[in-house]
């Protein structure tokens, strides 16, 4: 009976230490998540990042479609729109409509509208961007190498990704995947009023 | 896995019972009608710690592997399944239901791993115990008569009792034996050393028990901290490894986008030379990828050669050339004289070898309506009975085939494609034959729709990114479990008892008789025979050297 017990509680041991285990590899999991994070109503792939949970966005000097030399940090100051996509890429042709309809509208308003050209080459993205009415510059990302800036701290899973930053260049919403009107105006709405 | 405890079983068999007899109908079988929930779920504990169960376990677990290689699984071949439900399609929803196309990812699969997983700690847990147990616990008392034990010599010597016993003793320490000598008090039982030897083999066994955990923790720490990833690049491209620029990313569960090392890859030059002339013409004889990487964003350039099974190490992250290719560099312009594409696109070659290769354009922005060619591009262009074929798989002779379509590619309304099919639902055919291009060629699309001309070719690698943080651990785990395997196969656990008694050879009352006796309590390896006889002569030995006069100024113990 005594190594019954024993028996047991070396069960019991190994149940605990497993689930220990899986306590500790699950809370390591969560605390990866960013509660700072809300989603923005009605959308399931827009969040919004509560001002003192901001990520700064990474610096980055890029050359643009037309050739010439572009600094991020000549926004600083703006709320920036910025929009991850390429040519090749079917949701990016599909949020572009909108897009170039947003950025006339929110010219007004101060809101500067930049492009990142993920994987693409200049003759299609210039294509496209013709083809579109895109009336915003966009800096040629073809090795993916602003995009890994970014992806240190938001998870950009893709294209397309529109990053909104706030006046002190810290991210204050994300829509990940084709954004909406709705999604992007809710964003802009709350970081160009008064707490951006 | 080894079970030495069953040579310990002990008259009652609990030992043994541990692991290894733990079966129904065996010692364990619970009488029913005295047996609460408690009991049962002890015997059941029992019976999933037994090595038998493990061994069922571990079957199991290779077994479950085996349709994960036969059968085209989602996560690395989503293509080759639908493959398999239009060529199989009654049998494949049933396959699907089991989970035999994801069978790592499978209920059943998970857990065959952690009973597994369950039954290893059970076993290893009280195993440990017990270890510390008989690594505290003296060898037992030498039993009085020591010549009936398996191996027993007997001698005399002048040395009296307790000299006798301590020469041997000293002669079975400096071999490493475990000693243990009557007590002070304990005068009655005469003069005797036991000694016992072997503790590594169940040392042995335990490595190899937690040896074979550690495997199943790094497997499962690659699974969900690994990451697997493919890209093709182009000579010339570069790619960072973040998830938007792979073409194929198959993350493990705590994987996050952040959690990928932040190197870039540059294909500056890719080189494949063929076997230009006998039996084994067009056979690759080399590969060599120059690519130039960084570390991080900004970091300084390096550079390196990629060959197969010549992987670039790098943020902990393996890169590996798997497959190369051609793209063509097609321009084209469109109705209205604008350049709306100028790239290399990668063509894949298919199992016909030579690498004939085909491909799609999209030409997404072209005006006034939107541009598509189908092509075939041959390394060395041969025309076999009208047939466009490649002799040859370095590019001697390259041209194209290309059929040109117009109207919709299905692009706009948000669905992603594969950059290697066309949908021709929404367009129509310009060019009724296909167009064969020779470099710097062109062709003048009928309507005015515009031109394409095939500007040359480039190759690509396809490279494939793995970073498995379970790779190291697993293979030291690999190289534990066999060390403590042939630890508990090669070790003897064994005892070693001398007693010495008054009274010399011929009943002579001076000196004594010595009785060595040893036995192995597991002789699975053999030789025990041998090393008895040499500790016996050894110790024969020593008495006789220490009963031998002492000349003077020798210490008493030279020769030892």
């Amino acid at each position: 009976m005594f190594k019954a017990k024993r028996r047991l509680v070396l069960l019991a041991g190994a149940a605990l230490a497993g689930v220990a285990l899986a306590v500790v590899l699950l809370s390591g999991w969560a605390s990866g998540g960013n509660s700072a994070v809300t989603d923005v109503a009605g959308s399931t792939n827009a969040v919004l990042y509560s001002a003192g949970h901001r990520p700064l966005a990474p610096d980055f000097t890029g050359t643009t479609l037309t050739g010439s030399r572009l600094s991020f940090s000549s926004y600083r100051g703006r709320v920036v729109v910025l929009n991850f996509w390429g040519s090749w890429c079917a949701p990016c042709r599909e949020e572009a409509p909108m897009l170039a309809v947003a950025a006339e509208q929110y010219r007004g308003a101060g809101v500067a509208f930049l492009g990142v050209d993920v994987r693409d080459t200049t003759a299609s993205a210039l294509a496209f961007v013709r083809n579109f009415g895109i009336p915003y510059p966009s800096v040629n990302d073809s090795g993916s190498v602003i995009t890994l800036d970014f992806t240190a701290v938001v998870p950009i899973a893709g294209t397309p990704t529109t990053l909104v930053i706030d006046r002190t260049g810290h991210i204050a919403g994300a829509v990940f995947g084709t954004a909406t009107y709705t999604e992007l105006s809710d964003i802009l709405a709350k970081v160009t009023g008064g707490n951006g | 896995m080894t079970d030495v405890r069953a040579a310990e079983a002990g008259p009652s068999g609990t030992p043994a019972a541990e692991r290894g007899q733990g079966a129904p109908g065996g010692q364990d079988r619970p009488d029913v009608s005295a047996y609460g929930l408690a009991d049962w779920l002890k015997w059941a504990w029992r019976q999933l710690t037994s090595m038998r169960i493990a061994l069922v376990l571990l079957f199991l677990l290779a077994l479950g592997s085996v349709p994960g290689s036969m059968l085209p699984q989602e996560g690395t071949n989503p293509a080759g399944v639908q493959q398999y439900y239009t060529a199989h399609p009654a049998l494949a929803p049933w396959l699907s239901r089991l989970g035999l196309f994801n069978v790592f990812g499978a209920p059943w699969f998970a857990a065959i791993y952690l009973l597994l997983f369950a039954s290893l700690v059970g076993c290893v847990v009280p195993r440990t115990f017990r270890l510390a147990g008989s690594a505290r616990t003296l060898p037992p008392r030498a039993p009085r008569h020591l010549t009936r034990l398996p191996r027993s010599a007997e001698y005399s010597t002048a040395l009296v009792p307790a000299q006798a016993v301590d020469v041997a003793a000293r002669v079975l320490a400096g071999h490493g034996f475990r000693l243990r000598r009557p007590a002070a008090d304990g005068g009655a039982d005469g003069d005797w050393v036991s000694a016992e030897k072997g503790y590594l083999r169940e040392a042995g066994n335990l490595l190899f028990h937690l040896a074979l955990l550690g495997v199943l923790v790094s497997v499962a720490l690659g699974g969900l901290f690994g990451y697997k990833a493919d890209r093709l690049l182009v000579q010339g491209d570069t790619f960072a490894d973040t998830q938007s620029a792979l073409d194929e990313f198959y993350p493990g569960r705590f994987v996050t986008a952040a959690d990928l090392g932040p190197f870039t890859v540059t294909l500056n030059q890719f080189e494949a030379s063929y076997i230009t002339s006998g039996a084994q013409r067009g056979q690759p004889s080399s590969f060599d990828a120059q690519i130039s990487y960084t570390t991080h964003p900004g970091g300084p350039a390096r550079t390196d050669n990629l060959e197969v099974n010549r992987p670039l190490s790098v943020d902990g992250a393996k890169v590996y050339l798997i497959g190369h290719g051609y793209a063509p560099v097609f321009k084209v312009t469109d109705a209205r004289g604008q350049v709306v594409y100028d790239q290399a696109t990668p063509f894949i070659s298919g199992s016909s070898g030579n690498f004939l290769s085909e491909g799609v354009v999209k030409v997404t922005d072209a005006q006034p309506e939107q541009l598509g060619f189908t092509g075939v591009f041959v390394p060395t262009a041969v025309e076999i009975n009208g047939i466009l074929q490649s002799a040859f798989p370095a590019a001697d002779n390259p041209a194209v085939s290309l059929i040109a379509y117009a109207g919709n590619l299905g692009l706009n309304n948000g669905v992603p494609q594969s950059v290697y099919q066309m949908d021709t639902a929404g367009m129509r055919q310009l060019t009724p034959q296909p167009q064969l291009l020779l470099p710097g060629q062109s062709l003048k699309l009928p309507g005015g729709q515009g031109t394409i001309t095939f500007t040359g070719y480039v190759p690509w690698v396809s490279l494939a990114i793995t970073h498995d943080p379970g790779q190291l651990p697993a293979l030291v785990c690999g190289i534990a479990a066999l060390g403590g395997l042939l630890l508990s196969f090669m070790v003897r656990r064994r005892r070693l008892f001398v007693r010495a008694r008054a009274g010399g050879k011929a009943g002579s009352p001076q000196g004594s008789t010595v009785q060595v006796g040893g036995l192995a309590r597991t002789d699975a390896s053999g030789g025990f025979e041998e090393e008895f006889a040499s500790l016996a002569a050894e110790l024969r030995a020593a008495h006789e050297r220490a009963a031998a006069p002492i000349p003077a100024g020798h210490s008493q113990h030279e020769g030892e």
